[in-house]
């Protein structure tokens, strides 16, 4: 349980640093991609702000547990178990979730796709701490 | 018998006038009537950290008509009467925008957006060539009211039409409004607007 703990909040700081860096660059250098977020769909008054930014803890704590229930599945050098771990998760759980998130929401293709790319890239992340946290 | 026959002229005019309301005696106020035009416009301008918009109401789609009041000197003018836009009728140019815009402005519980005149700084000259006049206005959105001094521009046409072009900076907080800011606040729109709007008149007598 404490290796759980450990290595998710480990994989979470990674994560925070890692995701909002590269969300903050992405939206000075190609701002153009952002304009689809001002639509009533997403929160607009700050009021959700901090449940936005401890998505980086509740999505490794989550994966920690996952990691830790089949780790011993996933194969070889940490990074190939990190890679192949992002993909079993974004396979299971994004892609259904990207699909119905599309059908029902007023969203953009590129929109859901870059989400898809950005939680696929979060769990290969996560997947390669784990593996050296938590062999 | 000279006086006497002044005193009697004078009791026959006291009696003559002395029941006519003394405003008659003194001039009436100016009073002009402008009917504003149907195509009269209103945008906004603003900005965000990733792009610029503009959101307008090309058409204001109804007549309304302002008072122009002018007292005993120039400076007296008073403005009256007001133009009301409904919310719905903004167009940002693209749909989520519009949405959003509609969201802020809490148009579902404020559906209207007021403005009322109240003064310009002086009497326009009304030529073609384009006059610079200031004039205070009250400006309600979303259920709160406030006062600004709008800079004008009002010319005149080839068909004698009046064009009074509007401009004033306002912030989304003046309106106790939040502007909209997505993802955590990494995509915020400015709290700066820029509010101009182009009344077209035609002047009644």
């Amino acid at each position: 349980m404490k290796k759980i703990f450990v290595s998710g909040l480990i994989a979470g700081c990674i994560l925070f640093v890692l995701s909002y860096g590269s969300l903050f660059l992405a939206v000075k250098f190609f701002p153009s991609l952002f304009t689809e977020y001002f639509n009533p769909l997403f929160n607009s008054d700050g009021s959700r702000d901090v449940l936005f930014y401890m998505h980086a803890f509740i999505f490794s704590f989550a994966l920690s547990w996952f990691w830790d229930r089949f780790k011993s599945l996933f194969k070889g050098v940490f990074i190939l178990r990190g890679i192949e771990f992002g993909l079993v998760y974004s396979f299971i759980a994004l892609l259904p979730v990207m699909w119905i998130s599309f059908s029902a929401l007023d969203i953009t293709v590129a929109m859901v796709a870059s989400w898809f790319a950005y939680g696929l890239a979060q769990a290969i992340i996560a997947g390669m701490v784990f593996a050296k946290i938590n062999p | 018998m000279f006086y006497k026959n002044i005193l009697s002229a004078l009791i026959l005019f006291v009696l003559l006038t002395g029941f006519v309301r003394v405003s008659r005696l003194i001039p009436a106020a100016e009073t002009k009537k402008w009917v504003i035009s149907e195509t009269s416009n209103l945008s906004v301008n603003g900005t965000t950290n990733i792009n610029k918009f503009t959101c307008d109401i090309p058409n204001y789609g109804k007549t309304d008509t302002l008072t122009l009041i002018k007292g005993k000197n120039d400076k007296d003018l008073v403005l009256s009467g007001s133009v009301e836009l409904k919310i719905q009728s903004f167009d940002c140019h693209n749909s989520m925008m519009t949405h959003d815009l509609r969201k802020t402005l809490k148009a579902s519980t404020f559906p209207v957006l007021k403005i009322n005149f109240l003064s310009l700084s002086k009497l326009p000259n009304l030529t073609m060539q384009p006059e610079l006049i200031t004039g205070l206005v009250d400006i309600e959105i979303a259920g709160v009211r406030k006062r600004f001094d709008v800079s004008y521009q009002i010319s005149t046409d080839a068909q004698k039409g009046i064009h009074l072009v509007g401009t004033r900076d306002v912030n989304f907080s003046d309106f106790n409004l939040i502007p909209p800011r997505k993802l955590g606040g990494m995509i915020k729109t400015n709290d700066k607007l820029n509010v101009s709007f182009h009344l077209k008149i035609k002047a009644e007598n």
